[in-house]
This record gives structure tokens, C-alpha cells and sequence, in this order.
């Protein structure tokens, strides 16, 4: 689960990182109010609050909202209305939202802050060693994922055990390899401490902050925070948990997690439903042998709840984008038989317009095969993954 | 012979109480495998499917001498009930429970470091070894005794890989391995293969890989150094997918590079190993290494 920057950056300060002073703001007078607590003078950041990196690369679809991008340096008091109103209720696209992009509905007001140098900051765990691991580059970076793919040299990486604070060797190291002087080691510590105090008392899954800006005096200050939190472990964070923002998410996708099944969308044709990640894999890499792709995949896992099931294979049935659907299930904890029932409760609810080819296997494999031959719906059924994909192509290829 | 299981494992179930638990412990001593106890904290001294109840880890061991646990207990309970296993020096842990949170695993990561315990799993559908032991949730109907060694990284597929076996000519299986879908898990591709290896039963071995970690890659450096080979064919699930797809984990691709499948399945090509593209393609490979079977 992903929140947003001013939310990471209030706790991360909670955690003894330094970040300017900032207030979030939803409306245009809002943003004015705030911005004399935050500055007197300025200048101030304007900066719009969507999920996603690489903001101020970004453009509004709204030509209301001019030519500058999600992030803004503003000078005047009376900039900042003006700014206010062109960011907020408008559609940001940046690099990472695809053509869509997302709808901003607020802005965080900050502090701008002069530093003489940048560089980015992660903290991730290894799962190879299982250990918690700090990531650093010498310079700020919009996107990390560039960095690996074409300068992993560029990367520090320091593994961090589960003790309480870093030793003097591994902030030596890091020093050196941000080409700091010794005025920001304590600062620097602070920060590296911080960030994995998060991690662990928070059940981070991955924190960036990106950049951190160095100032004149060698302090280090957070200027942008990303923190992503492991969902397996919100129980035990309830106050982290109404931190989503429903709106950064997919409806499917939001609907499929409330059934605690995973759905994912693609840009092919052929709707997939499966029980296992692996298996969601292997099907869509048959489909793409083949010189298909997958439209998206719901993962029931081991779904034991018929209905539940029903309504994800809804959502399949729903999108717009499927011409035929291949469903490829091996039970195990999960019983054939409650996707067969499934199938039918759904088709009788919003119709079954497009091909439905089904392959079982494993646990209550000839009830469900029985349950829908009985059910006269149009149903291809199969016996091996190979002829599902086969079957379902020719299908769909049929009816074109 | 088999691996990490048989008739004499001598089995605890950690969560014995449970619906889950109480549905597949059934099938397993229906199976015939040998589980002795059970531990639900709190209902020590009850009897539940025929076996006694205990309130610890160390009470089971203590009084019915077994040696492996099979954990249904729920996520949140995991830590400590894993402790208690390591503690009470339980030979191997199969661990069934998925969602388990990663600050979680990475204690009990450390906690297993220097114990003799192995784990398999989290997340995982168990071990089976056809018609002497059953820990986990496997639809038992499709396994039947034979040669072939099964390990796999993604759950349901490994289900794919049995009846690929029974495909050809009915090979069949000496024991069948899930690794578990997590992002750490206990033991890994090396551990088993080094096992396979060595278990006279086992005359191949099949291996699925997917997307995410450097499991594959570890396996296939490992596979190149040793001298006497038992065939290996290896399916490498994730080749559709985008790269940094979230699943595969986010923080994988900073920490390990941008491995595709494609580059794991290349890395068990140098290896010496048989790669299939489709997962339906096992069974034809396997009637090339035993024609007359």
C-alpha cells in the first residue's frame, strides 16, 4: 500500500528526519492561508499530491492548469492562488500514471528550501539474504528503475542487520560514496536510522526518499518521501491502514482486493482467471507464445467463499476489453467445484457475451465438470493448459 | 528412499484445531502419513482427529516424539509459532500459512540461522512423498510413486508438474517440493537439488522457476560444479510479464537488475539444464530421458 508524500514526510519526521516545514491544502484559499505559516516570505513549493514519481516532469490534461508541471517553485503570495487553481481538480500525467494520469485532489504547500547538492536514498530488503538493505546514489534520480537498468554501477548498497542504529564503518562508507564531508555524518546517521526505524516499526515494504538535499551548513533534508507499507502487516498498523487513498487505485482492482483477490490489467484481449501468481504467469506467457496477451488476470488464491468468487469472475466478464476468457484452475485448497458455481451465478447476472473456456484440475475436478455441462452455458472445457489457450484463441478468432 | 519426508517422519500439526487444518490433517493421516500430534495453544489435553492435543511445540515433541511440524496457524501467529518449533529442534517446518509480514520473516530468517531446523515455505503447498507422508495441502489423487524429483517456486504449477510426470508413461514422483510463492522462503532451489541428488529414488528432476530473486540463477552456478548429474528439466514462469511488474516485488529490481525470465532460463541453458517454454512440454522431455520406461 502506497501513501502520499506529505503523509511519508509526516512520518518520517516522527522517526527524527528533517523535512521543511510544509502544510497540505485542498483548495486555492487553502494553499494561501497556509503558505504564511509555512513562509513568511517564501519562496514556497507547490507541489500536487498524486502517487506517482517524477511529478514535476509531468503535464495537466487541462489546459486551464498551464504549461508547468505537478511540482512549482512560486515566488508571490499571489502566485500561489493562481497556482492553486490551475493544480487542484486537474488531471496530472507523468511518466509513471500512464495516459490517464491522475486527478489531484490537493496540494502540499512547502517551504522552499536551498541546498547545494542532492542525491536518493532507498531502503528495501534483500530477499536473497534477507536483509535489510540501504540503497544510495550520488545524485537524485526521477526514476530509480533507469538507474538499474542502464548504470547499476551507480548504486550503493549497504546491508543493515536488525540492530538499532548504523555503525561508523558503514556511514564512513557511505560519506565517501556521497562525496560528503564529515559535517553531515551525524545528520546523515540520523537520517539512515530514521529511515530503518520506519521500516521496522512501520512494516515498510520499500522507503525512497528522492531527493535529499544537502544544505550549505552539511544538514540533510527529506524534499520528497515515498513510503510503501507491507500489506500483510496493516493489521497491526490501524492507523496506517486509513492512510489509502482508494482514488490512486484501479476500481477493478479495489473491488478484486475487497474479495482479497489480486487483479491486474494488460494490454491484450484475453481475460484470465487462475489460482496462483505462478500459475497467472505461465498462463499469459502461454497466451504470448502464441501471439496473444493477456486483457488481465484475477488471482482467487484459495478463495473458499463461493460468492466472493462469483463476484471476482464479475469483474472479468465486465471489462470492456475481454473478447473471450480462459479460466485455468488447479485445486488445491481451493475446490473446482466453487469456480464452476461461480461461473454460473455471475453469467446469470450480467450474461456471458464472450467465449469461456475452462480448464480443472485437482480437487472436486469432475463435480465442477459436471456442473457446468449441466448448466447449458456455452462453456469450452478442456484438459490441459496448452488446449485452454488454444481453444480460447480459436474462439475468439471465430467469432471476429 | 525420498527426501525430507517418509513413512517414519514423525509429524505435528502447529494449528491442528483449525477448519483448514482439520480438513487437509484428515486427508493426510487418510493418506497414511504418520502425524502424531497436534498444538493448539490453549487445548492441550483434547483429542482432535484421533491425536493428542498439546498446548507447545516442546510438550508434542516431548510426548509423541515427532520431528517435523506442518503449521496452518494464522499469519499474525507465525513468528512465535515458528520460535517454538526452532526451539524445540524439530527437524523440518512446513510452513502452509501465506501473508506472513516480511518484518516477520526476516526474524525468522535470522532465528533459523545456526538452528538445525529446515523450512519450507512459508506460503507454500507442502512437501509429499506419493503414498508415505503428505504435509500440506496437495490434491493427493494426482501422485502416484516413481522417479521423479519435483521443486517448485509457484504453487499451483507444481500441481501442473505432477501430471506432467504422470503424463509421461507414468513416471511418477519421489517427492514433490513447493518452495512457497513468498518473497523470502526457507529452503531454497540448491538445498533440494543437493537432497535429489543424493536419494537413489529420484532419477530426475524437474524444477519451476519464476519471475523475482536470483534463485534460479543460484541454482543453475550451483548445478555447473558438480561432477555427477542427475537430469534436470526447468520451466521459467514470468516471460509475459513487464519489467518491475509488482509481481515481482519492487525492491527486487534495485536490489537484483533487471532479470527477466528469459536470463534465468538462459542461465540454466549454460548449466546443462533442459528448458521448455511451455510447462506442457515436460512430459515430452521426459520420454526422451527414459524412452522405455
Amino acid at each position: 500500500m502506497n501513501i502520499h508524500e506529505y503523509q511519508a514526510k509526516k512520518i518520517l519526521s516522527k522517526y527524527g528526519i528533517s523535512i521543511p516545514k510544509g502544510k497540505i491544502a485542498y483548495t486555492p484559499n487553502e494553499a494561501k492561508k497556509v503558505a504564511t505559516s509555512v513562509s513568511l516570505r517564501g519562496p514556497w513549493m507547490l507541489k500536487a499530491q498524486i502517487q506517482s514519481g517524477a511529478r514535476a516532469h509531468g503535464y495537466f490534461l487541462e489546459a486551464k492548469a498551464g504549461k508547468k508541471g505537478g511540482v512549482r517553485q512560486i515566488k508571490s503570495r499571489r502566485d500561489i492562488i493562481k497556482n492553486a487553481e490551475q493544480m487542484l481538480g486537474s488531471t496530472l500525467v507523468t511518466p509513471q500514471t500512464g495516459e490517464k494520469g491522475k486527478y489531484v485532489s490537493r496540494i502540499y504547500v512547502e517551504a522552499f528550501t536551498k541546498v547545494k547538492k542532492v542525491f536518493y536514498t532507498g531502503m528495501v530488503i534483500d530477499r536473497m539474504s534477507a536483509t535489510l538493505t540501504l540503497l544510495l546514489v550520488e545524485t537524485a534520480e526521477s526514476d530509480i528503475n533507469e538507474v538499474v537498468l542502464h548504470h547499476p554501477e551507480r548504486i550503493l548498497k549497504i546491508p543493515l542487520g536488525l540492530e538499532k542504529s548504523i555503525s561508523a564503518e558503514k556511514i564512513r562508507e557511505a560519506l565517501e560514496f556521497l562525496n560528503l564531508t564529515s559535517r553531515s555524518a551525524r545528520s546523515l546517521k540520523r537520517l539512515i536510522n530514521g529511515m530503518q526505524k520506519t521500516f521496522l516499526e512501520c512494516d515498510a515494504s520499500m522507503i525512497e526518499i528522492n531527493p535529499v538535499g544537502v544544505m550549505r551548513n552539511g544538514q540533510l533534508v527529506a524534499l520528497d518521501a515515498k513510503i510503501s507499507f507491507d500489506e500483510n502487516a496493516l493489521y497491526r498498523h490501524k492507523d496506517i491502514a486509513l492512510l489509502q487513498d482508494d482514488c490512486e487505485t484501479d476500481e477493478r482492482e479495489l473491488q478484486a482486493a475487497k474479495y482479497k483477490f489480486t487483479y491486474c490489467e494488460f494490454e491484450g484481449n484475453i481475460g484470465c482467471i487462475v489460482n496462483g501468481d505462478g500459475l497467472a504467469m505461465a498462463v499469459m506467457d502461454e497466451l504470448e507464445d502464441k501471439g496473444y496477451a493477456a486483457a488481465c488476470y484475477l488471482n482467487v488464491k484459495g478463495g473458499v467463499d463461493k460468492d466472493k468468487i462469483a463476484s471476482g469472475i464479475k469483474i472479468i466478464m465486465t471489462n470492456p476489453k475481454v473478447e473471450g476468457i480462459l479460466i485455468n484452475i488447479l485445486g488445491g485448497f481451493l475446490r473446482c467445484n466453487l469456480i464452476a458455481e461461480g461461473i454460473i451465478a455471475a453469467a446469470s447476472e450480467v450474461g456471458l457475451n464472450v467465449p469461456l473456456v475452462v480448464r480443472f484440475e485437482g480437487t472436486n475436478r469432475d463435480e465442477a465438470k459436471e456442473i457446468l455441462k449441466h448448466s447449458k452455458l456455452p462453456v469450452i472445457i478442456t484438459d490441459s493448459m496448452t488446449e485452454a489457450a488454444d481453444a480460447v484463441i480459436q474462439a475468439i478468432e471465430e467469432s471476429d | 528412499m525420498s527426501i525430507l519426508v517418509n513413512k517414519n517422519t514423525r509429524v505435528v500439526c502447529q494449528g491442528i484445531t483449525g477448519t483448514q487444518a482439520t480438513f487437509h490433517i484428515k486427508r493426510s493421516l487418510d493418506y497414511g502419513t504418520h502425524v502424531v500430534s497436534g498444538v493448539t495453544p490453549d487445548k492441550g489435553g483434547e483429542m482432535h482427529l484421533g491425536v493428542p492435543v498439546f498446548n507447545t511445540v516442546q510438550e508434542a515433541v516431548k510426548e509423541t516424539a515427532a520431528n517435523a511440524s506442518v503449521m496452518f496457524v494464522p499469519a499474525p501467529a507465525v513468528k512465535s509459532a515458528m520460535k517454538e518449533a526452532i526451539e524445540a529442534e524439530l527437524d523440518l517446518i512446513v510452513c502452509i500459512t501465506a501473508g506472513v509480514p516480511l518484518k516477520d520473516m526476516l526474524e525468522i530468517k535470522a532465528m533459523l540461522k545456526g538452528s538445525k531446523t529446515k523450512l519450507i515455505g512459508p506460503n507454500t503447498p507442502g512437501i509429499i512423498t506419493p503414498s508415505e507422508a503428505r504435509l500440506g495441502i496437495f490434491p493427493e489423487n494426482i501422485h502416484h510413486k516413481g522417479k521423479i524429483g519435483i521443486v517448485s517456486r509457484s504453487s499451483t504449477l507444481t500441481y501442473e508438474a505432477v501430471i506432467e510426470t504422470n503424463r509421461a508413461n507414468n513416471l511418477g514422483q519421489s517427492t514433490v517440493i513447493g518452495l512457497g510463492d513468498d518473497m523470502m522462503i526457507g529452503i531454497d532451489f540448491i538445498d533440494v537439488i543437493e537432497d535429489f541428488q543424493k536419494d537413489e529414488e529420484t532419477k530426475a528432476i524437474v524444477l519451476l522457476g519464476r519471475l523475482g530473486g536470483t534463485f534460479e540463477e543460484d541454482a543453475a552456478e550451483y548445478y555447473k560444479q558438480q561432477n555427477y548429474k542427475k537430469p534436470i528439466i526447468a520451466y521459467v514462469a514470468g516471460d509475459a510479464l513487464p519489467f518491475g511488474h509488482k509481481m515481482g516485488y519492487a525492491g527486487d529490481v534495485i536490489t537484483q537488475g533487471p532479470i527477466s525470465a528469459q536470463d534465468k532460463k538462459d542461465a540454466f541453458a549454460k548449466a546443462g539444464i533442459t528448458v521448455v517454454n511451455s510447462i506442457n512440454e515436460i512430459h515430452q522431455e521426459l520420454l526422451k530421458i527414459f524412452p522405455n520406461s
